[in-house]
């Protein structure tokens, strides 16, 4: 975050911040604020659903010229265009496209473990899985908050299910989809994961499962690409300490998901300049170079020199620019309630045993609406 | 003159209760009132005038994770008002003899109250951890058996929330006993040592129904805790391990903001409403009728 | 703090020789040990340094004692952008606090005094309602009040904070002091009545001065309880005035980085030194207030 500050203050912008830990809690705050007259100028949001009920109601200013300027339309991913283009116009500027199914890695762990390569498909990871539990390691290190559980979720049905299954249960919504044999082989597939946590998963954050690897006390971790963050600042570097596969296949899809700021009406034309200075300096070449080197992204333009970049991140963007690969977030059709009722089962399923026909059926039923 | 005082007396009475009937009415009343409202309509991140029925509150009984906060917040009400008062009088009885160091002791007890979940969320975290916490401290004195992992388990994450919160509480209820013994007639005391009545027979039949004032108050207070237990589950397992100690006002707070549908927050408000109603209601109905004063 | 009136024919003996005692003293120090557990913890982190952290157990005592935690934590730990430590929030909080407080106080005692004495058309329906207002969760009444504060430009105030709480806190406050003045005995009022009283002066020059152990409980309770509130500050406060709580929460949940736990267990102290100070030393006054008054339910 202090790229970016520090980016608007050379643009120009005067940087005042309100800091919220916890991503639901900030989203809460700056609802209420923007409800109780007191917007702030920006606000981090998801790029997807989340803010379409604010455009609904007209709180928030469009970005068009910024996005003309900077030719938008040309540079950013279709699942990114799709979320801050709404009827036309721009309401978001995006600052980071992350990718949140990456399978990371110890290579001392899977070395001690006798896992050769890199497994290249589920059933070598289970079979990789299960060497790193005989060595007495912590096979696939995992914190047990519902969001961390639903991403491995969308890891199985993206590789193992494939991009047909995901859209048609993600976007289209299609409830024969979700009561298919396939969907259920991805639910049973995300349920045998769990037996390869360890005992103290429920509850930890991310980068405590993340430590796990770098201490190479377990072998994998599902998770995005923020991760090289804390393998950074540890000073473990890909390739060497660590290993990223993006998917299983040479066509695995690439989901984004990305953050954006929207910037509600304020009424005040100095808050309108400010706010769209913000949004040119974020969405600039530098930035971006500098935010995702900081933050594990990617830029969200694809006109940046990525090979300053480390290779896990220049891999995400070679893959990002074919086309057919990318994937939007569930997110990114899903309204928030969906996705919270979704993410619901799915951290039930993975804690508590059900009949899996009961999950498929509850799961069709909360993305019915 | 005397009436004329009093006339103007009255109405300053109700002047100086205006505050209180703004608060009342507009606040409390006027924010059931419109959580209702919006229940009944199909908003999302915003209130919008539609009605949709109770097509709300049929998703909301529909609703797995409320039906288990439910189930939650009934069995973790039971088990916290109980341990409460029974630790809370057991404290009080053995402070109550204790003469010597019985203030720094009531002060032991006590500074509980004085911290928020917040602060101590992490720590009891920690200490129910299987890996780090009790559980791997008493394994490394030698019990290489022990199991103390009720926070990562399923079916005993609720309980951990009790401990915490019962330590946060029973500190009040201790002092709001303490206080009531030291109303006790002297009399009494004397009475029973000699008659040579074992301690704990005089506790139980004696003192304590002559207790059931400040029991009274320490209950109604706990139950309000009950009702608004919220921060040690976000502190201490978000919900989890699942959804296992998932709790009421944490579904409607999820719903607020993250899962941008007020209107099933707002049937799940009032439906907590309603139970308070009932709970409360045979309560302000005694009292309605105890305290009818003369003039 | 001896017993009920204090007058025990005992023979003196020494505690050491009396098993019965002896039994007594074990017992609650056990108790004692429980109680203090999350303290000890917090306590010992808060003085390691993290690879001593990472390394020991929980329980284990600090090789050393280093300050730098607690240093870091009041001036230089990040909360957000800016890496002022939780110093920052200190002052808001205090600046919430004091106002709240006696705000509370007073509306409580006043309304307390008008319920108690005066026969009001209404009054025990109000009361009533307030009565099931204090079971309702904040997250049930957040949305209505910032809808209703917004019009007013109160939302994000200073002065809306503590509308907030002061709003919050009737319930409880009306409670304790209808109670205590209820229990008071009511000659007193009437013969200050009939001396030609009026309704302000039989409550400040009588009734206030009579209720201070009362005031005190209030007080106590009224001010630990908003210096722990967090959700209300984070929504009510505004940027200029969030309070420690809010600061704390930054510091300690982190989504992002390497979480320092000294840091954090030295910030979490440092927040609650204010409602642990204040319970240490007025806890005296705290068990005579509800000694003095609120028995009756």
């Amino acid at each position: 975050m202090r790229t970016l500050a520090d980016a608007y203050r050379a643009a120009g912008g005067d940087w005042v911040d309100t800091a919220v830990a916890g991503n639901e809690q900030a989203r809460a705050v700056a609802l209420s604020r923007i409800v109780g007259n007191d917007a702030p100028a920006a606000a981090l949001f998801n790029a997807s659903r989340q803010f379409r009920e604010l455009i609904d109601q007209g709180l928030l200013i469009t970005l068009d010229d910024v996005a003309q300027r900077e030719g938008w339309d040309a540079i950013l991913p279709e699942p990114i265009l799709n979320a801050v283009r709404v009827n036309g116009h721009y309401y978001a500027a995006p600052v980071s496209l992350h990718m949140p199914t990456w399978i990371w890695y110890s290579k001392a762990a899977l070395r001690k473990a006798g896992v050769e390569r890199e497994p290249t498909s589920f059933a070598e990871l289970f079979v990789a899985l299960d060497r790193l539990k005989a060595a007495g390691l912590i096979a696939l290190a995992h914190g047990g908050q519902a969001w961390q559980d639903n991403i491995v979720f969308r890891a199985v049905l993206a590789n193992l299910g494939g991009r047909e299954l995901y859209l048609k249960a993600f976007r289209d919504r299609d409830a024969a989809a979700i009561a298919s044999p396939q969907f259920r082989e991805v639910l049973t597939t995300f349920k045998r994961l769990h037996g390869y946590v360890d005992a103290g998963s429920p509850g930890r954050n991310w980068n405590d499962a993340t430590a796990l690897l770098i201490s190479n006390r377990a072998g994998f971790q599902i998770m995005g690409d923020w991760v090289k963050a804390e393998f950074s600042s540890a000073g473990k570097l890909p390739g060497r300490d660590y290993g990223c596969i993006p998917g299983f296949g040479a066509h695995s899809p690439y989901i984004i998901q990305g953050d954006a700021f929207v910037f509600p009406r304020s009424g005040s034309a100095a808050t309108l300049r400010a706010q769209k200075l913000l949004a040119s300096a974020i969405t600039g070449k530098a930035t971006q170079l500098a935010f995702s080197a900081l933050k594990g992204s990617i830029p969200i333009r694809a006109d940046v020199d990525v090979s300053t970049l480390d290779q896990c991140a220049r891999l995400g963007v070679s893959i990002m620019k074919d086309r057919s690969r990318q994937l939007g977030n569930d997110e990114t059709w899903l309204t928030p309630d969906q996705n919270g009722a979704l993410a619901d089962i799915l951290t039930e399923y993975w804690n508590r045993d059900l009949a899996v026909s009961v999950v498929q059926q509850r799961i069709a039923a909360a993305l019915a609406d | 003159m005397i009436t004329r005082r009093i006339d103007s007396g009255l109405r300053r009475a109700h002047l100086a209760l205006v505050p209180m009937a703004l608060v009342a009415l507009v606040c409390y009343l006027g924010a059931t009132l419109w959580s209702l409202r919006i229940s009944l309509s199909s908003s999302r991140s915003f209130p919008v005038s539609d009605f949709v029925g109770l097509a709300q509150y049929r998703r909301l009984f529909s609703n797995e994770r409320w039906l288990h906060s439910l189930g939650n917040l009934a069995t973790y009400g039971l088990l916290f008002v109980a341990a409460c008062l029974i630790i809370g009088w057991l404290l009080a009885i053995l402070i109550e003899r204790e003469v010597r160091m019985g203030g720094a002791l009531r002060l032991v007890f006590l500074y509980p109250y004085a911290m928020s979940f917040i602060a101590t969320g992490l720590v009891w975290q920690w200490l129910l951890n299987p890996g780090l916490g009790i559980q791997e401290a008493v394994r490394r004195w030698g019990f290489s058996q022990f199991r103390f992992d009720w926070l990562v388990d399923q079916d005993h994450a609720l309980y951990t929330i009790v401990i915490a919160t019962v330590w946060q509480a029973s500190g009040l209820v201790m002092t709001i006993l303490l206080a009531g013994m030291r109303g006790i007639d002297a009399d009494i005391w004397r009475a029973a040592r000699i008659d040579a009545v074992p301690a704990w027979r005089l506790h139980l039949w004696v003192i304590a129904p002559m207790l059931a004032a400040p029991f009274a108050t320490a209950t109604l207070l706990l139950l309000t805790g009950v009702a608004k237990l919220y921060d040690a589950v976000v502190a201490m397992t978000q919900g989890g391990p699942g959804t296992a100690s998932e709790v009421p006002t944490k579904f409607i707070m999820d719903h607020l903001f993250g899962r941008a549908n007020i209107a099933l927050a707002s049937a799940g408000a009032t439906v907590l409403v309603l139970s308070a109603l009932i709970v409360m209601m045979p309560l302000i109905y005694a009292r309605a009728r105890s305290s009818r004063r003369p003039a | 703090m001896s017993g009920a009136g204090g007058e025990r024919p005992s023979v003196p003996r020494r505690w050491y020789t009396d098993p019965a005692r002896l039994g007594l003293l074990a017992l609650l120090l056990s108790a004692a040990l429980c109680f203090l557990l999350p303290l000890y913890v917090m306590s010992l982190t808060s003085f390691k340094s993290m690879e001593e952290i990472r390394n020991t157990s929980l329980f284990a005592l600090p090789p050393q004692l280093s300050f730098a935690a607690w240093q870091a934590a009041w001036s230089s730990a990040c909360t957000g952008v800016a890496c002022n430590g939780i110093s920052a929030g200190f002052w808001n909080s205090v600046l919430i606090v004091i106002p709240s407080t006696l705000i509370a106080v007073g509306l409580g005692a006043l309304n307390g005094y008008a319920l108690a004495f005066w026969r009001l058309r209404g009054a025990g329906v109000l009361f009533a309602v307030l009565m099931i207002g204090a079971f309702l969760p904040i997250q049930v009444m957040m949305l209505p009040l910032v809808r209703l504060l917004a019009p007013l430009h109160l939302v994000g105030t200073l002065t809306g904070i503590i509308i907030v709480h002061v709003i919050f806190s009737m319930p409880v406050m009306t409670l304790i002091f209808r109670n205590y003045y209820a229990a008071l005995p009511r000659e007193l009022f009437l013969a200050a009545r009939l001396d030609g009283a009026g309704f302000l002066y039989a409550f400040l020059r009588l009734m206030l001065p009579m209720s201070l152990p009362m005031l005190a409980v209030a007080a106590i309770m009224q001010a630990t309880g908003v210096w722990n509130d967090y959700l209300l500050g984070l929504v009510f406060a505004g940027r200029e005035h969030l309070p420690m709580t809010v600061q704390l929460n930054n510091l300690v949940n982190t989504t992002t980085g390497t979480r320092e736990y000294n840091v954090d267990m030295a910030a979490t102290l440092l927040t609650a030194l204010v409602p642990l100070l204040i319970y240490a030393l007025a806890g005296r006054w705290f068990v005579r207030g509800i000694a003095a008054g609120s028995l009756k339910a």
